[in-house]
């Protein structure tokens, strides 16, 4: 969520990394990043459909595929292969991205696409990066939302640590919990090195990052007690950092209630491990319509605005904005206002029958 | 865990101070799920001995803070949560804002959401009908099981069952639905008065057009 008066008092030397910043006050987009730490979990299907679902509550939207490597946000949407790319920025053929916008199918959509320039400069230098969020908080939209390249290398963890928000998708496996939390992991480090001021306090970040280092510091409160040991302005900084340190979650295909608990417990962990409030925006339900939705090129948030999945993907994105996701109906006194029964009771009745166990009663 | 032992119990089930009783049931059942065994949330962050630890804690957090006395004696104990707040990361954002000292940087989110518990934003949402798998999706998101509905309603195990999957024929008189119906409402927490309404309404429809045993497309 914006926070508007948030104040940070982090002491970042690095340009690239301005704390998890507020959203400009006026003018100016909101940088959303999308991230993942595996592939496959359905981040750019996600972002593609919140994007689509952000346009058509009337907002401006630009899409940026900065998953440069393997790039394919523009079949989500729709749009055939476009011929100028964010590769043209990154290899500075091209310094206005405005230029490279292309419009998709949507009114408020546009796209800037990541088709492959030259494959030997595929990632951008650090100082072209630094161009290019400048750049995309300047376009003429109320939301740009990068989709990012699975992993967590450096410059993924920039582009979700840059963003005002910074949103990881993950599914209810193993495989993509522990990506997702290795992910958490070295955002926060890098974060956190970042803050500190001191090389004292920055090397000893630099060795919790070493799971195994030798001063036995395991969890990010490990070594806050480390710092505090040492330098008590640092673990105010610390502290600080942690606060805005804000990543939101989103848990894609899930199934079962257990599935969407998922989230509240990730949550959790991440209080108790990292001393972070993740916030939970939603879950979207799995759902064979929305892998036929990518088969026909077109985000199911358009195709069919009434399908579960949909609704799940719209409520996320009104969440994201603030505005009150409808019928919501969090207690029995508020769920007067009706909407398609797109509840997780279908999404277990769908997989009752496959699933029992699941959700047994 | 380095840094457990300093968390007071309300922050270690995360929940505000002013926690009702259903608060810190609710919470003490989800942190059971979340720390347990095989829990797919830790995986790769807290190993069985270090979540074993954390679910010690979260017990002995849930004995005290469930019995009203050792609550009370407990609260006696404790500061108040205010000037160091800025060091104790452990603090949650919703404590925060019921405490007067916090500080005038820590800004609540703008999500209408937040001020809900977190179960909340999401169990119930798709308004409509309080149908048989509505009410049974309520239950499951509260982690009740339908034993402990029977025993804290005195209503049948067959009856709870029989709601749930809207197995009108098989229930009693509409009167006794409607008690029922109240019953398993309030103990999951529930308003009756919404729910008993709409789920009656189904009740007559479904025996007026006689549709037995239909469980919203479940084959």
């Amino acid at each position: 969520m914006r926070k508007a008066n948030e104040t940070v008092t982090t002491a970042s030397t690095d340009p690239t990394i301005p704390p998890h910043r507020p959203a400009p006050a006026n003018g100016g987009a909101r940088l959303l990043a999308v991230g993942s730490g595996k592939g496959g979990v359905g981040k750019t299907f996600v972002t593609a459909n919140l994007a689509t679902a952000l346009a058509r509550l009337g907002k401006r939207v630009v899409v940026v595929d900065v998953d440069l490597d393997a790039a394919n946000l523009h079949t989500f949407l729709g749009v055939p292969s476009p011929r100028r790319s964010l590769a043209e920025f990154v290899s500075e053929r091209e310094e206005d991205l405005g230029k490279l916008l292309v419009d998709t199918p949507l009114p408020n959509l546009k796209l800037i696409g990541a088709t492959h320039g030259n494959l030997a400069d595929a990632q951008p230098s650090h100082l072209r990066r630094v161009r290019l969020v400048r750049g995309l908080r300047q376009l003429d939209a109320d939301f740009v939302i990068l989709d990012l390249g699975a992993g967590a290398h450096a410059s993924v963890l920039d582009y979700f640590l840059v963003s005002d928000d910074g949103i990881l998708v993950l599914q209810p496996e193993p495989t993509s919990v522990e990506n997702a939390y290795s992910f958490l992991r070295a955002a926060f480090y890098r974060r956190m090195r970042l803050a500190m001021v001191g090389h004292g306090v920055r090397r000893l970040v630099t060795l919790a990052m070493d799971q195994r280092n030798e001063r036995g510091i395991r969890t990010p409160l490990d070594l806050l007690r480390e710092i505090e040991a040492t330098d008590s302005a640092e673990a105010k900084r610390f502290v600080e950092t942690m606060r805005v340190f804000r990543p939101k979650l989103i848990v894609n295909g899930a199934r079962t209630a257990e599935d969407v608990k998922l989230g509240f417990a990730v949550r959790s962990v991440c209080k108790k491990y990292f001393g972070i409030d993740a916030e939970y925006l939603g879950y979207v339900n799995y759902d064979e319509e929305a892998r036929r939705s990518v088969s026909r090129r077109r985000p199911i948030v358009d195709s069919n605005s009434d399908a579960d999945v949909s609704i799940y993907l719209q409520r996320i994105a009104r969440k994201l904005i603030g505005l009150p996701t409808t019928g919501t109906g969090a207690t029995a006194d508020r769920v007067s206002a009706p909407i398609g029964r797109g509840s997780l009771g279908s999404a277990l009745q769908r997989t009752s029958s496959s699933r029992p166990g699941d959700i047994g009663c | 865990m380095l840094g457990m032992e300093q968390v007071d119990h309300y922050d270690l089930l995360e929940i505000p101070r002013n926690a009702t009783m259903a608060d810190i049931e609710r919470a003490y059942r989800l942190s059971q799920q979340t720390y347990g065994e095989g829990s797919l949330a830790l995986y790769s962050i807290f190993e069985s001995g270090e979540a074993a630890a954390i679910q010690e804690r979260l017990d002995e957090a849930y004995k005290i803070l469930s019995d009203p006395e050792s609550r009370a004696v407990y609260d006696e104990d404790q500061p108040l949560p205010d000037a160091p707040a800025s060091l104790r990361p452990w603090v949650d954002a919703r404590s925060q804002e019921v405490s007067p000292a916090a500080s005038p940087n820590e800004v609540a989110t703008s999500s209408p959401d937040d001020d809900v518990e977190p179960y909340d934003a999401f169990e119930d949402e798709g308004g409509g009908d309080f149908d048989g798998i509505r009410l049974r999706r309520a239950r499951l998101f509260r982690g009740y099981e339908i034993d402990e509905i029977a025993d804290v309603t005195k209503v049948s195990r067959t009856h709870l069952r029989n709601i749930e999957d809207e197995n009108f024929v098989d229930l009693p008189a509409d009167v006794y639905v409607r008690g029922f119906v109240a019953a398993y409402a309030t103990a999951i927490g529930l308003d009756p008065k919404i729910v008993v309404p709409s789920y009656m309404a189904r009740v007559q429809e479904s025996r007026s057009g006689n549709q037995r045993g239909r469980f919203l497309g479940r084959a």
